[in-house]
């Protein structure tokens, strides 16, 4: 396996099934949430996930957990196959990988102090005990920002940003090898959003973190990563260096998402224009007598950077870009 | 007359570790047809000051020491009776929250979710409330609506349970909307028409809004004037013009400047170096100013900085701490 191979993904799909009636629960269709990716990740490498609310991000990044199983495809985690283990397996695999997840509330849990919480996940990986355990949180603590004098808090004490350092500093503590970050500072003020991503930047490099980061805040994406991948509708439909993809976007999904990103500064946000995609933005649920989508493919226009056509984008989006003020 | 208008309202937690001061003398006001955006540090006290207002601060260990918060120049919602509140919360008052999970009950329909509000003060039928249900969820831009207005709140993703708070909060119409952080979870072009839709509403009822965001370009987009808070305090207000190009406090400009936008790809960002202030201390003096790696004469240090006036719509709290520079910054993270 070269470097080039840490986290592999192989056409993966993932379906929710949609039932009709109380008893029977007949299937009458499904949510292809995620409809056939593909992407190679090499070691150490931070790539961004980018793409409207409900194209399955969220539920792409459960099946590489495997928190939610693969209905199609494989995964590769550094030359072990994912999708193949059993349930037991993947428990043990579990500590090389962490999520931080989208809700900070629901992730942590509330009868749990601070302290337990961190010194829970620093225990999967280190034995430690009394004051070791206890100076090793205080420092967590520190590394993402919070104060060591709220070891002893309650999640419900903390406010929405402080609780996402939580779930930051746990995701950390059992020194992961694989980080999926879902919107992890988008309950951040910009302060301390830049804290983290400086921290994230600093540990992806040190500790040769590899990192999928999903965030609809396109500069703070092309801060972080070193490539965009952005998806749409369970798709990828572009893929490539972060730069390229920022400066010369291909696909005019991408391209719309980038106009839309707002310019802190009011007389630039009061007279702009934004390219808003018209039509019905298609949805995932398909009945079971709908016919299969096409295969999912995407081509390389510059070294590097991959694009999906736009056609059938715009044939399944029913409409076309049009700049309107 | 302000819609609203907050005077000296002051919240403490009496914790067994010690009094948490979250906010701490805040006053502002809001018009009709006005769009007010509080920023400031996560724990800087957003959320409670807008908790307080609409009585859902946990009582104990919360408590309003004083102020008051006189809505329609006619009911104080600080000091009226949970009944007359519970009127008006839902109905001329509606928050959106910051964390949807929390605030939609896992166990039931999001349907059933959305209808409660209209059940509750307009007494609708079912199969109006259902259709109107529908009909908000499709002005959030949520496919399908009328199969997914079935669906659990774990069968949605998370930006799509984030709209379906915010139908659900703007559904009775309300004169004022809160909005926490409404748009933390949805990408940019989803954010962008569900401001337009909030700002559609805002003029056809000619309502008001508060939205708390960290978003500076949101706010740069959204607001008429601009609440800064720091350590449960009001440090800077103005309008969204003097808070964005004449700025005094140098908490709103370290805020600025760390921005990733203006930061270059490879570079580290600017960041506020050290931590917030622990509030179960208290804090005589200007709060920014024990900061560690923050420079400060020291003026302040035991007398409360006052809100000094610099124009006809521009206040800021007076301190006289300097900022570190980017070299400085790094050298102490
Ligand atoms: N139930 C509680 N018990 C004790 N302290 C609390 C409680 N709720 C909030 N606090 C404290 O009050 C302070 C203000 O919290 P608040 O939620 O208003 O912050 P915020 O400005 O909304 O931050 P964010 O941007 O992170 O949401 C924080 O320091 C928090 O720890
Ligand atoms: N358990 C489930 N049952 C049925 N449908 C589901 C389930 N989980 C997710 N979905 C659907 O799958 C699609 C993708 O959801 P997902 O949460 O992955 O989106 P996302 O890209 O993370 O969106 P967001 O940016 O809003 O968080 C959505 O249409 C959602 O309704
Ligand atoms: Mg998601
Ligand atoms: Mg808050």
């Amino acid at each position: 396996m070269s470097a080039e191979d840490f986290l592999v993904l192989e056409n993966v799909k993932t379906f929710f099934p949609i039932t009709k009636g109380l008893i029977l629960k007949r299937k009458i269709g499904e949510v292809r949430a995620v409809d056939g990716v593909s992407l190679r990740l090499r070691k150490g490498e931070i790539i961004g996930l980018v793409g409207e609310s409900g194209c399955g991000k969220t539920t792409l990044s459960r099946t590489i957990m495997q928190l939610q199983r693969a209905t199609g495809g494989r995964i590769f985690l550094e030359g072990r196959e994912l999708t193949a283990l059993a349930d037991e397996a993947v428990r043990k695999q579990r500590i090389n990988f962490q999520m931080i997840f989208q809700d900070p509330y629901a992730s942590l849990n509330p009868r749990m102090t601070v302290s337990d919480t961190l010194g829970e996940a620093i225990r999967t990986r280190r034995r430690l005990t009394g004051k070791t355990l206890l100076a090793a949180v205080a420092e967590l603590m520190e590394t993402v920002g919070l104060s060591p004098s709220l070891m002893r808090k309650y999640p419900h004490e903390f406010s929405g940003g402080q609780r996402q350092r939580i779930a930051i500093a746990r995701a950390l503590a059992p020194q992961p090898k694989l980080i999926l970050a879902d919107e992890p500072v988008s309950a951040l003020d910009v302060s301390i959003q830049s804290q983290i991503l400086n921290l994230l930047t600093r540990l992806a490099k040190e500790m040769e973190l590899t990192m999928i980061f999903i965030s609809h805040d396109l500069s703070v994406v092309k801060y972080i990563s070193d490539r965009i991948a952005v998806m749409y509708l369970g798709r990828l439909v572009e893929l490539g260096p972060a730069e390229a993809v920022m400066a010369d976007p291909q696909h005019p999904y991408t391209r719309a998402l980038i106009s839309a990103i707002p310019v802190p500064d009011p007389k630039v946000e009061r007279s702009r224009k934004r390219i808003v995609l018209e039509g019905d933005p298609p949805s995932p649920m398909f009945l079971v007598s709908d016919p299969p989508r096409s295969e999912a493919a995407l081509e390389e226009v510059a070294p590097g950077h991959f694009v999906a056509d736009p056609e059938s984008f715009l044939n399944e989006r029913k409409a076309h870009a049009a700049v309107v003020a | 007359m302000p819609l609203l208008q907050v005077d000296d309202l002051t919240t403490y937690f009496h914790t067994r570790n010690g009094t948490v001061r979250a906010v701490e003398g805040v006053s502002f006001h809001v018009h009709r047809g006005e769009t007010l955006g509080i920023v400031g540090e996560s724990g800087s006290g957003k959320s409670v000051t807008c908790y307080s207002m609409l009585g859902l601060i946990p009582m104990p260990p919360g408590r309003i020491e004083r102020g008051r918060a006189l809505f329609d120049g006619k009911t104080d919602l600080l000091g009226c009776t949970p009944k007359e509140l519970q009127r008006i919360r839902g109905k001329r008052i509606s928050m959106i929250f910051q964390d949807p999970m929390t605030s939609l009950n896992p166990y039931l329909k999001v349907s059933t979710q959305i209808m409660e509000p209209l059940q509750l003060h307009e007494k609708v039928t079912k199969k109006e409330g259902l259709r109107r249900a529908i009909a908000a969820l499709e002005e959030v831009g949520i496919t399908e609506a009328s199969r997914r207005v079935h669906f659990y709140p774990h069968e949605f993703s998370g930006g799509m349970r984030q709209r379906v708070m915010i139908a659900m909060a703007m559904i009775t119409q309300p004169d004022l909307l809160i909005a926490d952080e409404p748009t933390t979870a949805l990408d940019v072009t989803v954010q962008a028409q569900i401001l337009e839709l909030i700002r559609m509403r805002q003029a056809a009822n000619k309502s008001a809004v508060i939205l708390i965001t960290h978003d500076l370009g949101v706010v740069a987009g959204m607001c008429d004037r601009i609440n800064v808070m720091y350590a449960g305090r009001l440090v800077e207000t103005g309008t969204a013009e003097d808070i964005f190009e004449r700025a005094r406090h140098p908490y709103t400009i370290a805020l600025k400047r760390s921005i990733p936008s203006l930061g270059q790809k490879g570079k580290p960002l600017y960041t506020i170096p050290g931590l917030p202030p622990d509030l179960s201390k208290p804090i005589p003096g200007d709060a920014f100013a024990l900061r560690k790696g923050i420079r400060s004469g020291g003026k302040y240090a035991n007398v409360a900085p006052p809100l000094e006036q610099v124009s006809e719509t521009h206040w800021v709290r007076a301190s006289d701490c300097e900022l570190p520079s980017l070299e400085e910054v790094l050298n102490e993270c």
